[in-house]
C-alpha cells in the first residue's frame, strides 16, 4: 500500500456494493418512479424536417383535448425565460464562447427532433395525443446534413446570426520543429481518418420532475444528473430564479456517461413549464426521443501526415482536423483544445502540427461522450499501426521504441504536461507476454492457409486522471478542488457530504471504504450522503475524477475529523489525544482495549462546543496519469463481414485499487462500448439530415454475444503522492478499445491489401474493404 | 377504461386503465411495482421482462387487458421484502450491475432461463440473455453471477 491510510481493510478490496441491495429487488428510485399528488406529463412536439422555416404552431385543437392543461410554444417559452449557455459549460467558465439559444423552436428548426411545442396534461399518453394535434407549417431550407457542406461559404446558415457555418475558423499551432521533422523524414504518411458520430445510450434516458411549492417559492427538481449543483445552476439561470430558491434531488440514475451532465433545453423546458403552472410535471424521454435529440458524440475528421525515420522513430505528426458539432452547442467546442493537448500521449513526439475548425450543421447537438477527446487515441494509435506497417516493423515493437522513458525530471509533452509515473512501457510489454505474440502469429499464419482470417491489434493511452498538476498552476475554475462536509452523528455514524453523484459508480461504497479505514469505523458505520443540492458541495461526477478527487478529500477529510473527535474524546477520557485511537468503532488508550468506549458514545455526548464536523479540500495532491495498453484479437469472416472479437486483454494503471471489482467493471464496461462503436452503433444522417438510427433496431447496441470475456491485469503503479495515488478510471476502456479493435481487423485482412482509415466497420463495410483492397489473398 | 384484474406475485390485484395502456405501464403506474423499467418501448431492450405463467415476456409489447386474469411475477416478487433470492445474491456476489436500470430484465429473464434449463453453461446463459442490453457492465459480471447462482443451486 502506498497510500498512508492508518488501518487498511476495506480499501483495495472488492467490498460488496451497499447499493446493491435495493438495485436487485426493484425498490430502486429513478426519476420516473416518481409519482406526487397532482402532478402533470409533459411530451414534445419534434421536428421532422432537418432545416426548416417555422411559420406557424397552432396549438388551438391541442389545448381543446381533454386533459390537456397548457400547451407552450417556443416564443411563449422564450417570454417565461432567459437564453443561456449549456450549464456545464456555464459551470465551468466556458458559457462565453458557446452560442446562446432558446429552449424550444422558435422561427426555425435545426435537427431533427428539434423540439417545437410542449404539450402539458394529466397522463403521458394524453400529452403525446395533444402533440398530434399540434398543428405546424414549416418551409423546407437547404438541410446542412455534414461537415462537407458546412464548410461550404454558401451553405445555408444553421444559425442566421452566426453568419456561416464554420463557427471556430481554422486555427493552426506548431510546437517544435514542424517543418524541420518532416523534411528530415525518411517516411512521411499521409491519410484522412474519419471517426463517426455515436452516442452514450444509457438504458435510461432522460427524465426530470419538477415541483414548484407556492408557499415556500422552492422549485424542487428531481433530476438524472451527474451533478445536482450544476443542474441548479442550470435552471435557475434559465429561469432567472436565485439558485436558492432551486433543489436538486437526484437518486438512482441510470447510467448517464456524458449525457446527463447539468440540464438539456427540454428539461429545462419542463421546468419553465412546472414553473408557470404552479403543479408538478413530469418528463421522461422515450427511447425515440433519445436516440434523436438527446445528443450524439464524435464526429471528427482527420487530415494526418506524420514523419518518422526508417530506423522507427517518429520525427513529427501534423494534423488538421474539423468537428461537426451539430446544432444547439453544448459541448463540441471544448473538443478540439483537449484532442491537440492529449495527442502525443505517452510517446516522445519532437513536433505537433495542430489546427482545428468547428461547424456547425443539421444534427442533434454534440454532447459529452466517456472520454470525449478520445478521437486523439484513435488517429494516434491508428497512425502507428499505419507507419509501423510502411517501416516494416512490429507494431508493438514500434511503439516500445517510441515510448517517452521514465526519466527525471520527467519527459515533458509538447502540450505542456509532465509524463510523470507513466507505465506504457510495462503495460506494452506485459500485454506482449500476456498473449504471446511469437506464438500467435504462427496460428494466424495457419489459420490463413486454411481460409480463416485472424487478427491482433494493440493500442496504449494515457488518461489526465486527473493528471499531473499543469507547470505554473493546476486546473483552473471549479474543477480545481474537490471539497466534502464530513460529520460523525450523534449514533455514531460517520456522514460523508459529497457532490459525486454516482450514477453507476458506486461511490457510495468506495468512498465509505476510504473513510471507513482512515477513521477507524466499520464500512457499515458510513453513510455517504449525494443527490440533494441543498446538502452536498457543488461537484461533477465526471471526467474520471472520483477517484482521486473524491477519494483524496475523503481520506484528508476523515483524518481531520479523526483529529477532532480525539480531541474531544480526550476531554472525556480524560486522556492526551495523542494517546488515543479509534479501532473498529472505538476509541481507546493506545494499547489498552480495556479503555474503549465506542465511537457513539463519543459522539452523543459532544456540546455545541465539540463540533464534530469538518468541511475539507483537496487539490488533488501530486497526481498523475492513468492508462494502459489494450490487444484484441478478432476473427473476420470474409465472406459475410462479420467480425468476432475472440479475446481480450487490457493492462492497467490507474494507480492503487479502491476496490477491484468496481474499477473492472468500469474497464469492462468502457471496452464493450467501443468493440460497440467499431462494429455496431452509428448516429447515422442521410444526406438531406433525416435520422436514420432512431430505434434499437437501427441503433444497435452490443449483447451478451458480442462482447468477450475481457481479461485485466493491473501493474503496480509508480507512486507520486504521499496519500492519494487512486486515479481515475472511467474512460480509458472507450478512448482505447476503438483503436485496439480497428488495428486488429487491418491485422486480419492484411492478406487482402486493406488499410483502414475510418472507425466504424460494420460488415458491409468490412466486405466493401475486402473489395476495394485489390489483392487476392495469398 | 377497463378493470383488469391479474394475480401479480402471488397477489389478486385489480385496477382501473385505459386498453391502450401496456402491461409494464399498468404495473408502474397503477400497481405502483416501479421494479419493472421501461428502457425502449419497442421490445428490444429487454428491461420491462417480467414473467407471465411461468415465462418471460416483454411487458412493453402487451396490453395491460392482454394480461388480465394470468399470473405475473415482477422483480418484486423475486424473494420476500428485505431479502435477496439466490440469483439476487449471486448477482451482488458477483457485482454483476452498475447503475441498475437493466437489472430486473436481467434478473426475470434468468430466473426463467435457470427454472428451464438449470444446468445452462456459458454459451447458453450469454445466448439466454442476448436480448437484454446492459450499457454498464460489459455483460461479463452479469454471466458469472448467473453461472454462480446455477453452480450454488447443484449444491
Amino acid at each position: 500500500m502506498t497510500t498512508q491510510i492508518s488501518a487498511p481493510r476495506y480499501t483495495g478490496t472488492s467490498v460488496k456494493r451497499s447499493e446493491d441491495p435495493r438495485i436487485l429487488t426493484g425498490a430502486g428510485r429513478y426519476v420516473d418512479d416518481i409519482k406526487l399528488p397532482g402532478m402533470l406529463h409533459a411530451a414534445f412536439v419534434r421536428s421532422p424536417l432537418a432545416h426548416g422555416r417555422l411559420l406557424t404552431v397552432d396549438t388551438a385543437a391541442a389545448r381543446e383535448l381533454p386533459g390537456v392543461v397548457a400547451v407552450f410554444t417556443g416564443a411563449e417559452l422564450d417570454a417565461m425565460t432567459v437564453p443561456g449557455p449549456d450549464p456545464l459549460m456555464a459551470f465551468v467558465g466556458l458559457g462565453a464562447m458557446m452560442p446562446s439559444y432558446g429552449l424550444l423552436a422558435v422561427d426555425k428548426v435545426r435537427f431533427v427532433g428539434d423540439p417545437v411545442a410542449l404539450v402539458i396534461a394529466t397522463s403521458r399518453a394524453r400529452a403525446e395525443d395533444g402533440c398530434e394535434l399540434v398543428e405546424v407549417d414549416y418551409e423546407d431550407l437547404p438541410p446542412v446534413a455534414s461537415a462537407a457542406v458546412a464548410l461550404d461559404p454558401g451553405s445555408t446558415p444553421v444559425f442566421d446570426d452566426l453568419g456561416g457555418n464554420v463557427i471556430v475558423p481554422p486555427r493552426r499551432s506548431e510546437l517544435g520543429d514542424v517543418a524541420g521533422a518532416f523534411a528530415a523524414a525518411d517516411l512521411v504518411l499521409d491519410c484522412h481518418l474519419d471517426v463517426h458520430r455515436h452516442q452514450n445510450v444509457p438504458m435510461e434516458g432522460r427524465a426530470i420532475v419538477v415541483s414548484p411549492d407556492q408557499e415556500t417559492g422552492i422549485l424542487t427538481v428531481y433530476a438524472a444528473t451527474q451533478s445536482v449543483q450544476i443542474t441548479r445552476g442550470g435552471i435557475a439561470q434559465r429561469l432567472a430564479l436565485d439558485p436558492a430558491k432551486v433543489r436538486v434531488l437526484a437518486g438512482d440514475i441510470g447510467g448517464s456517461f456524458g449525457l446527463k451532465s447539468g440540464a438539456t433545453r427540454e428539461e429545462q423546458a419542463v421546468a419553465a413549464a412546472a414553473y408557470s403552472l404552479g403543479r408538478p410535471v413530469k418528463w421522461t424521454e422515450d427511447r425515440g426521443e433519445h436516440l434523436t435529440a438527446s445528443g450524439q458524440a464524435r464526429e471528427e475528421s482527420f487530415d494526418v501526415r506524420a514523419a518518422a525515420s526508417k530506423d522507427g522513430d517518429l520525427l513529427g505528426l501534423d494534423v488538421s482536423m474539423v468537428i461537426d458539432t451539430g446544432a444547439y452547442q453544448v459541448a463540441g467546442l471544448i473538443v478540439p483544445p483537449t484532442i491537440q493537448m492529449m495527442l502525443p500521449g505517452p510517446y516522445k513526439l519532437p513536433a505537433l502540427g495542430f489546427e482545428s475548425t468547428a461547424v456547425t450543421t443539421n444534427k442533434a447537438s454534440y454532447i459529452s461522450y466517456r472520454g470525449p477527446w478520445a478521437s486523439e487515441t484513435f488517429v494516434r494509435e491508428r497512425v502507428l499501426d499505419l507507419l509501423a506497417k510502411d517501416l516494416g516493423l512490429d507494431p508493438l515493437e514500434f511503439r516500445l521504441r517510441n515510448v517517452a522513458p521514465r526519466t527525471s525530471p520527467p519527459y515533458t509533452m509538447l502540450t505542456g504536461r509532465p509524463l510523470i509515473g507513466v507505465t506504457t512501457t510495462e503495460s506494452l510489454e506485459r500485454l506482449a507476454a500476456l498473449v504471446d505474440l511469437p506464438a500467435f502469429r504462427a496460428r494466424q499464419a495457419a489459420e490463413r492457409a486454411r481460409g480463416r482470417y485472424l487478427g491482433v491489434g494493440v493500442a496504449t493511452f494515457i488518461e489526465a486522471a486527473p493528471g499531473p498538476r499543469m507547470p505554473g498552476g493546476g486546473m483552473p475554475g471549479p474543477l480545481a478542488t474537490e471539497t466534502m462536509r464530513l460529520r460523525l452523528a450523534e449514533d455514531g455514524t460517520l456522514t460523508l457530504f459529497t457532490g459525486q453523484m454516482p450514477h453507476g459508480q458506486r461511490h457510495q461504497t468506495t468512498l465509505a471504504q476510504i473513510a471507513a479505514d482512515e477513521f477507524g469505523v466499520p464500512f457499515e458505520q458510513v453513510r455517504v450522503v449525494v443527490g440533494d443540492s441543498d446538502v452536498v458541495p457543488a461537484a461533477l461526477t465526471g471526467g474520471s475524477r472520483a477517484a482521486t478527487m473524491a477519494g483524496g478529500v475523503t481520506l484528508h477529510g476523515a483524518r481531520q475529523l479523526k483529529v477532532k473527535v480525539l480531541d474531544f474524546a480526550a476531554r472525556l477520557m480524560e486522556a492526551s489525544a495523542s494517546d488515543l485511537e479509534i479501532i473498529d468503532g472505538s476509541v481507546m488508550v493506545r494499547g489498552d482495549p480495556d479503555s474503549a468506549i465506542s465511537v457513539a458514545s463519543v459522539a452523543s455526548q459532544a456540546d455545541a462546543d465539540a463540533d464534530l464536523e469538518v468541511t475539507a479540500t483537496f487539490d488533488g495532491g501530486d497526481s498523475g496519469w492513468s492508462g494502459g495498453s489494450h490487444c484484441a484479437v478478432v476473427e473476420v469472416d470474409v465472406e459475410t463481414g462479420l467480425v468476432k472479437v475472440e479475446r481480450y486483454v487490457a493492462v492497467e494503471d490507474c494507480g492503487e485499487l479502491i476496490n477491484p471489482a468496481i474499477v473492472e467493471g468500469q474497464i469492462r464496461g468502457g471496452v464493450a462500448q467501443g468493440i460497440g462503436a467499431v462494429l455496431l452503433e452509428r448516429s447515422a444522417y442521410d444526406q438531406d439530415g433525416n435520422y436514420q438510427s432512431a430505434t434499437f433496431m437501427d441503433y444497435l447496441l452490443p449483447t451478451a454475444c458480442e462482447i468477450p470475456r475481457i481479461e485485466i491485469e493491473h501493474l503496480q503503479t509508480v507512486p507520486l503522492d504521499a496519500d492519494v495515488n487512486f486515479r481515475g478510471v472511467g474512460e480509458g476502456g472507450l478512448i482505447v478499445s476503438p483503436p485496439t479493435v480497428v488495428n486488429a481487423i487491418e491485422d486480419a485482412l492484411a492478406p487482402f491489401g486493406v488499410r483502414i482509415y475510418e472507425q466504424h466497420l460494420p460488415p458491409a463495410r468490412i466486405l466493401e474493404l475486402i473489395a476495394a483492397g485489390g489483392a487476392a489473398p495469398a | 377504461m377497463a378493470d383488469i384484474t391479474v394475480t401479480v406475485n402471488g397477489a389478486t390485484r385489480t385496477a382501473s386503465a385505459e386498453v391502450r395502456k401496456t402491461l409494464a405501464d399498468f404495473l408502474r403506474d397503477d400497481l405502483d411495482l416501479t421494479g419493472t423499467h421501461v428502457g425502449c418501448e419497442h421490445g428490444v431492450c429487454g428491461a420491462c421482462t417480467v414473467i407471465l405463467d411461468g415465462r418471460p415476456v416483454r411487458s412493453c409489447l402487451m396490453l395491460a387487458v392482454q394480461a388480465a386474469g394470468h399470473q405475473v411475477t415482477t422483480v418484486e416478487g423475486l424473494a420476500p421484502e428485505g431479502t435477496l433470492g439466490p440469483l439476487q445474491q449471486a448477482l451482488q456476489d458477483s457485482h454483476g450491475f452498475q447503475c441498475g436500470f437493466c437489472t430486473p430484465g436481467f434478473l426475470m429473464q434468468a430466473t426463467a432461463l435457470l427454472d428451464a434449463h438449470p444446468e445452462a453453461g456459458e454459451q447458453e446463459v450469454r445466448e439466454a440473455l442476448s436480448g437484454n442490453l446492459c450499457r454498464c457492465s460489459g455483460y461479463q459480471s452479469i454471466i458469472d453471477g448467473v453461472l454462480l447462482a446455477a453452480e450454488r443451486a447443484k449444491g
